[in-house]
């Protein structure tokens, strides 16, 4: 009874058109369990699920907790909206971190960090990540390797610092991306797909997630491990895309939620970018605002930011590129403090001091108590 | 128990352990930059930590005291621990603008994915030069530590000379601020080898102290403290 309650029904037609294709009609019928309920706390799985919940009790008093109610209340309400009667059992914490990732742990704990949420496009490209987490809990795929990570959980509560947070920053990120079998992935993409159908969302959009992370990666050589800790266990590769897309043409239609997500998430884009920009990955960030910029209602914000990052990384030609995009930024007198800041920044390293001047006066009138602000008044002073 | 093995594990691979103890008195660090210390200091002998210099008060994962005896044109920052993490190195330029400095220092501090947020920037002067301060605020990523920290650095004949703290803001940042303040209003930059005498020696920084807000500093003990790494226990 409950089973059938989840077939979509409109998908009889579409998913008979599988039939020649990598996948079989079944496949796209998926039937989710009943509510996963509690292991026996005495069980393997009861002790995994009781050290996940001492996990989620500390992300919960955690200062990277992106705590914004009605942010929270939106991507909770998407991921119900996917996960369907499991909802009750799901729990999705948003984390200030400025990284493409998504866990899902097998107590129903679920963390979205907010590189992810900055880069993706649209209410159904989320969807399309969270849909295929949720497809790893309902197919509980994460029991197994989650026993090796309970050392390494450990391990980075040992050492924080500096000097080799290489070393524990690795293994802290590697205890949020759970390293799950092919076989897993592929059907946690083939879950994910199907419930985002049955949500209304299009699953094109799910192709094009892994597509722009392709780009980024891309803008340097690399296996794109400090995008996304994610790349270790969930390569974007051209396969992936490519069965995502095929997965889409046997499941059309729905929507892709672009206008309902930026105006939702645009109140955070500024902190988000500007963690992007702090990563100091620079030609990666150089990648991702210029994708972000095409065709966005915060286009200017992008581009301001693109600026930063030409300018911290300081190559040939960075320093007029930075200035182009930073006066293009502000063409229409647009607020953006920091374009101006850049602008003066700039001008003053080249001695054009009254443009410089000029910039920084508009910074100050803008933003008088930024953190910066002593040292900008004395660049002023000096000019 | 495991967690035990696990730690020791890391300690021998990260090649680290080594702990000397840095005595009250005149400190030379380098060629050219030396500091009063008034109380020890643990000195701890990291790979991934150079061309710093690691001390430590409490211990390593509580707090740190960073050490640049004079950075030069070119050097790559922490490149031990560039490589470890996959990110891109982190080069010091003699011509840096002090916004970029400090912008090279968060990154160094970023490199775990902490989150780094700048409290205050400006001009200062420090070690008998002209430089800078900045204060911060880290979020550690491992353990959601909240830290709090402050660096002094000035460029002088082309080399970077630089100290920057950091300490929980609970107990351990306010407990240790004064001392490493007094620390750095101590720091001198002798001049290069060969150079003319420098110009001006500017006066110590004054500033008012960051700390908790609304919060006095406490009064710090001159005594040595009992410092070790933490045995795992
Ligand atoms: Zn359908
Ligand atoms: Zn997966």
């Amino acid at each position: 009874m409950k089973r059938r309650q989840w077939l979509h029904m409109g998908c009889a037609v579409c998913a008979s058109l599988a039939a020649g294709g990598l996948l079989a009609q079944g496949d796209l019928d998926y039937a989710p369990p009943e509510r996963l309920a509690r292991p026996d706390a005495a069980s393997d799985e009861g002790g995994l699920w009781a050290m996940m919940d001492r996990e989620e009790k500390n992300l919960r008093r955690s200062g990277l907790l992106l705590r914004d109610e009605q942010l929270n209340r939106y991507i909770q309400s998407l991921a119900c909206s996917l996960a369907g009667e499991h909802c009750g059992d799901i729990r999705v914490y948003l984390v200030r971190t400025p990284q493409f990732n998504a866990s899902m742990a097998p107590n129903g704990s679920m963390q979205i960090w907010s590189g992810l949420l900055l880069r993706v496009a649209n209410e159904a490209q989320l969807a399309a990540v969270i849909g295929h987490e949720v497809g790893h809990y309902l197919q509980r795929h994460s029991l197994a390797r989650l026993r090796d990570i309970r050392d390494k959980a450990a391990l980075g509560q040992v050492l924080g610092l500096f000097g080799i947070a290489g070393l524990v920053g690795q293994v802290a990120l590697n205890a949020t991306a759970f390293a799950y079998q092919r076989d897993h992935e592929r059907e946690a993409d083939r879950i994910g797909a199907v419930l985002m159908h049955r949500a209304g969302y299009s699953v094109e959009e799910s192709a094009k997630v892994w597509d722009g992370m392709l780009q980024e990666m891309r803008a340097r050589d690399g296996d794109g491990a400090t995008v996304s800790p994610l790349f270790a266990t969930h390569p974007p590769t051209p396969e992936r895309r490519d069965s995502l897309s095929a997965i889409a043409a046997l499941l059309p239609g729905g929507s892709a939620g672009t206008e309902s997500y930026l105006t939702r998430v645009s109140p955070f884009l500024d902190d988000w970018c500007e963690d992007e920009v702090k990563r100091h990955q620079f030609s990666e960030s150089v990648a991702l605002f210029s994708r972000l910029m095409v065709a966005s209602p915060v286009a200017g914000l992008m581009q301001c930011y693109r600026a930063e990052a030409y300018r911290l990384r300081g190559a040939d030609g960075d320093d007029e590129r930075a200035l182009s995009d930073y006066r293009l930024a502000t063409r229409d007198g647009a607020p953006l403090a920091k374009a101006y800041r850049g602008i003066g920044l700039i001008e003053r390293q080249r001695h054009r001091n009254s443009e410089a001047a000029q910039a920084f006066r508009r910074y100050l009138e803008l933003s008088p108590g930024a953190p910066d602000a002593g040292l900008i008044r004395s660049y002023l002073e000096s000019a | 128990m495991k967690y035990l093995i696990v730690m020791v594990a890391v300690v021998v691979l990260a090649g680290c352990g080594s702990v000397r103890k840095v005595e009250t008195g005149t400190n030379k660090v380098g060629e050219r930059f030396s500091m009063q210390l008034e109380g020890p200091w643990n000195h701890v002998d990291f790979p991934g930590i150079k061309p710093g210099q690691l001390w430590t008060m409490e211990g390593i994962t509580v707090d740190e005291l960073i050490i640049y005896a004079g950075i030069k044109d070119g050097q790559v920052m922490h490149p031990d621990n560039a490589a470890q993490t996959k990110k891109q190195n982190v080069v010091f330029r003699r011509d840096m603008p002090t916004e970029k400095i400090v912008s090279m220092f968060e990154s160094v501090m970023t490199r775990d994915d902490s989150v780094f947020k700048l409290l205050r920037i400006e001009p200062s002067s420090f070690a008998g030069r002209k430089g800078f301060l900045f204060e911060f605020e880290r979020i550690r990523r491992n353990d959601n530590l909240r830290q709090l920290g402050f660096g002094y650095g000035a460029v002088d004949d082309g080399e970077l000379f630089a100290l920057v703290y950091v300490a929980p803001a609970l107990t351990f940042f306010p407990r240790h601020q004064a001392r490493v303040e007094a620390i750095a209003h101590s720091a001198l930059i002798s001049p290069p080898v060969g150079a003319a005498a420098p110009v001006a020696i500017l006066p110590p920084p004054v500033r008012v102290s960051i700390g908790m807000p609304g919060q006095r500093l406490p009064a710090v003990s001159t005594a040595a403290r009992a410092v070790a790494i933490p045995e795992p226990k």
